[in-house]
């Protein structure tokens, strides 16, 4: 049996509170506060305690769909990616980049946000990217 | 004491062993295992504490046989007698490797990081209760003033339920501060008192002081001195040491079944 | 925000505008209240009451949407005191006679009428923040989410600087960011108008060094912004979306409208954790994978980049965001190969000076404030210390305006919206979860008894709520934490979900925001409306 405790940052506010998974043979068991993080200091709210709840969900999606006559189908990566890669391209030789808009999110990594910007601007060749700050 | 865990590792007294090792500067929890020894080299003792045996019961419902060591500080052992009194872990799979307290009045020539927190601040001395406050000095208040105070306290509460979700002896499979007829779900602050003394009548007979649950509490209620009274009643009434005693609480507001189900997590 | 979160119980005064604290941003709250313990004053400004303005020494309910008003009274009085810092004005500042000027119109009369408050507690809260010294402001999307949202924030800062209370510890002007990486999202780019670290798509020097750096040639149009967008597809300019881990059927203003215009898309791709209430009207889905199974960084309110590691493996056929964006980058012709997210940060620091300080290694589980910009630099913890990042700080003179929409005699109540405490958002994440979903599990909406009383409406009993958009009926919750007239909407919940009456016509005119904190709406008593004869008949007949 291996039980592991590995850091994290809570994904539920702004205020970015330090947990730590507790997972033992590679499943999720609980989130503990990390007592020596510089900004919750082993404290968490309601959200920030039952954080992997949300990750161990049987709601999860588990496989890339499509859509086909109004149904949703499970695919493969590779035939779900081709599949939105040509209709980008379509769309952009019809319409051209600035038909198209990319919605990034604030609740991906930094690394995840660059590279999706990335995509819009040098891959769909579009400044049309935004995200929910606002909302 | 790191020759210990390899030995015990080594000649399968466990299976494997909870302690703490250094992360990027942040003293973690660690578990330690046979197939990678040479990690007990990096074995920590620190002032940081996190509820082991806790985790101890979770790797226990998975697998009732397994043998787990642990680093154990007095309250760390408190806690695991009253866990194998209530029948969460299994006194003949639990090993024990105990190191000094952190320092505390409780203990001489110890005194425990938890009990000397820092200093608590002037206006919550003034209309609150001091943390650092012993059971004597709170019981001198007039009820009126006591009510006041607690209730000042009280008024704080984010319902994290961070007080139970660290909490090394509470267990149940369901909680009766998530009993929707008794407290009203849904609305910060949750009712009160009635939220914290259903937590603190529970604690009756298996608070074992270990001060995890002020430690979590993002709005440092005296959660601690609150509990500790409680088990101050027990002892006076029942005459019974929570932690010490090797029986269940003659005072028990668990029922007559312990459920060993899972959690629901 | 200017300053840290821990840097708030430094603070003599905490003036807390458009946030729900200890709901919303709880171990911000905890923060707070250590300094209020500590001797701090704390002011609350908020329309409902809400736990913090049970701590505070000045805590008052200000009318929806007159938070401009409000702070260019709070002004008037401190100048008239003679409460404000001369010499860090005429030192670090410019603007500020136009800006007095304006301020000089806004007496306490004109401002008691506008915003409600009376004025003593005008007086006592001009006062416990005129005098306090290192004051420090939090807000939230209470001062935002209005068409006046950039008005607002800009009479924040005004106040900040009139007080001397920007550039000190203690201090600042300091927006509670919503979502954990709202902040990262904006700093990598994540926006129409700007590259990594705010660099102008229009600015030619930073066209060229994305250019080199990407190999390709870049567009130098600023693009739409998300309310942009949605009448963007419905004018047929949009035909193609590509929807990373939002759910803008809820989060978005006007639903029937929104609704509508995600029919007219010619494609729709969705990357989510679950199939949310827009996966599901999506050509293609994509299965990401969680926070627990990714490693990566976040930047929090404060500035801070922090690393999260993997815990466990990604669920079934799911995959890390980066992976799946790099995957469609190379799949379109361009290729993205990164061999893990480290490689993908030392990009990204290389290009975004105010990260340029920053590795994996030096970050650490304790993260790196930015600015950041040189790997010797300790990161920094307030900011604007000397300087502004424009030299001077500018004072603006804003003039109070009312919100789009008042209630009137057709719609004679004022809605607004938020979050509570035990969910996130539109509730995707927090709804699955068992321990949250039992503290809330249904929608509700607040409503004052008073209100409640001449409707005959019990807690619990359905009210229908009409907007000019939409209506929905939604269990009632009697508190008198609103105001009579007022009603308070939660956003978590699909089935009520609130942008069914929000407006997607009103929104700040230049940050795009929606007004989502004042909507004029209309309440009554739920009527189960007896059914036709004719249906009735067809229903027996059904049965028998």
């Amino acid at each position: 049996m291996k039980c592991t405790f590995v850091p994290s940052i809570c994904s539920y506010c702004g205020t970015g509170c330090g947990v730590l998974f507790e997972t033992i043979d590679g499943k999720l068991i609980s989130t503990i506060p990390m007592k020596s993080h510089p900004v919750s200091g082993g404290k968490l709210c309601i959200k920030g305690w039952n954080l992997h709840e949300h990750i161990n969900s049987p709601m999860r999606l588990k496989k890339p769909l499509v859509k086909t006559f109004g149904r949703f189908i499970n695919t493969s990566w590779d035939e779900a990616i081709q599949i939105t890669a040509d209709r980008f391209k379509d769309i952009i030789e019809k319409y051209g980049p600035d038909s198209i808009g990319v919605l990034v999110s604030a609740k991906m990594s930094n690394e995840e946000n660059y590279l999706a910007q990335k995509l819009a601007r040098a891959v769909f060749g579009t400044n049309n990217v935004d995200h929910c700050a606002r909302l | 004491m790191k020759r210990k865990v390899k030995e015990w590792l080594e000649d399968g007294t466990v299976d494997l062993f909870l302690g703490y090792r250094m992360n990027c500067g942040h003293p973690l929890p660690h578990c330690f295992t046979k197939e990678e020894i040479d990690d007990v080299e990096h074995l920590l003792v620190s002032r940081t504490r996190y509820s082991l045996e806790k985790i101890a019961t979770h790797l226990a419902k998975r697998d009732p046989e397994l043998k787990i060591g642990l680093l154990a500080r007095d309250c760390n052992q408190r806690a695991i007698n009253v866990l194998t009194i209530w029948h969460q872990l299994d006194k003949d799979k639990i090993f024990a490797l105990n190191v000094n307290c952190c320092p505390s009045p409780i203990k001489p020539q110890a005194d425990c990081s938890y009990m000397s927190g820092e200093q608590t601040s002037s206006y919550k001395v003034q209309v609150g209760i001091d943390n650092l406050m012993d059971i004597e000095k709170a019981d001198d208040f007039s009820d009126q003033e006591k009510n006041v105070r607690w209730m000042y306290e009280f008024q704080k509460c984010l319902k994290c339920y961070g007080c139970r979700n660290i909490c090394p002896v509470c267990f149940c499979a369901e909680c009766t501060l998530e009993h929707k007829d008794l407290i009203g779900p849904g609305r910060l602050p949750p009712q009160i008192p009635i939220f914290h003394l259903v937590r603190a009548a529970h604690m009756a007979g298996r608070c074992i002081d270990c001060g995890l649950c002020e430690d979590a509490c993002p709005m440092d209620i005296p959660l601690r001195l609150l509990y500790r009274k409680v088990g101050e009643i027990v002892k006076n009434v029942f005459d019974y040491n929570t932690g010490e005693s090797s029986e269940q609480s003659p005072l028990s507001l668990l029922g007559e079944k312990v459920s060993l189900s899972l959690k629901p997590m | 925000m200017t300053n840290s979160i821990d840097g708030i119980e430094k603070s003599n005064c905490i003036f807390i505008i458009g946030s729900n604290t200890t709901a919303n941003h709880p171990l911000v709250s905890r923060r707070v209240m250590r300094a209020k313990e500590k001797g701090a004053k704390l002011i609350v400004a908020d329309p409902r009451g809400i736990q913090l303005s049970r701590f505070a020494d000045v805590a008052i309910r200000h009318k929806l949407g007159s938070d401009v008003a409000l702070l260019n009274g709070m002004m008037h009085i401190i100048i008239k005191n003679g409460w404000h810092d001369k010499d860090y004005i005429s030192k670090r500042t410019e603007g500020y006679e136009e800006f007095a000027a304006e301020i000089e119109k806004a007496t306490p009369e004109i401002t008691a009428l506008a915003t409600g408050v009376s004025e003593e507690d005008l007086y006592r809260m001009a006062e416990a923040y005129g005098t306090a010294g290192a004051a420090s402001l939090l807000y939230a999307m209470g001062i935002t989410q209005h068409v006046t949202g950039v008005d607002n924030v800009k009479s924040c800062c005004n106040l900040a600087m009139l007080c001397g209370n920007v550039g000190i510890p203690g201090g600042g002007v300091n927006p509670l960011r919503g979502q954990n990486n709202v902040q990262g999202a904006c700093d990598m780019g994540g926006l129409p108008n700007v590259f990594t670290g705010y660099q102008p798509v229009t600015d030619e020097k930073a066209r060229a060094k994305f250019s080199e750096a990407w190999g390709c040639t870049l567009n130098e149009k600023p693009g739409m912004t998300i309310t942009d967008m949605i009448p963007g597809i419905l004018e047929g300019k949009i035909k193609g979306l590509y929807v990373i881990g939002e759910n803008p059927k809820l989060s978005d203003p006007d639903w029937n409208h929104l609704n509508h215009a995600l029919q007219e898309l010619e494609f729709l791709v969705v990357q989510d954790l679950f199939l949310s209430e827009t996966a599901q009207v999506a050509d293609v889905v994509f299965s990401a994978a969680a926070l627990a199974e990714k490693e990566g960084t976040v930047t929090n309110t404060e500035r801070r980049c922090m690393k999260y590691d993997q815990a466990i493996p990604p669920l079934g056929d799911t995959l890390p965001d980066w992976d799946i964006i790099a995957r469609l980058g190379t799949a379109m012709g361009y290729p993205m190969h990164y061999k893990n997210t480290e490689e993908i940060f030392d990009e990204l620091t290389a290009l975004t000076p105010s990260y340029a300080g920053m590795t994996y290694k030096r970050l650490g589980y304790d993260g790196l404030q930015w600015p950041c910009p040189s790997e010797d630099h300790p990161g920094t913890v307030y900011m604007h210390k000397d300087t502004f990042s424009r030299g001077l700080g500018k004072f603006h003179a804003v003039a109070y305006q009312l919100p789009a929409e008042q209630p009137d005699t057709e719609y004679p109540f004022s809605l607004t919206t938020g979050r509570m405490f035990a969910h996130f958002h539109t509730g995707t994440m927090t709804r699955v979860s068992p321990h949250l979903d039992i503290e809330q599990e249904d929608g509700y909406v607040e409503i004052n008894p008073r209100d409640a009383r001449k409707m005959d409406v019990k807690e619990g009993e359905l009210l229908t709520i009409c907007s000019r958009r939409g209506e929905l009926d939604v269990p009632a919750r009697l508190t008198t934490s609103v105001e009579p007239g007022t009603l308070f909407l939660p956003i978590h919940f699909g089935e009520n979900a609130a942008n069914i009456l929000t407006s997607s016509e009103a929104f700040d005119p230049l940050a795009k925001i929606p007004e989502f904190k004042v909507s004029a709406v209309s309440v009554k008593k739920y009527k189960v409306e007896a059914p036709a004869e004719a249906q009735v008949e067809a229903e027996v007949e059904a049965v028998s």
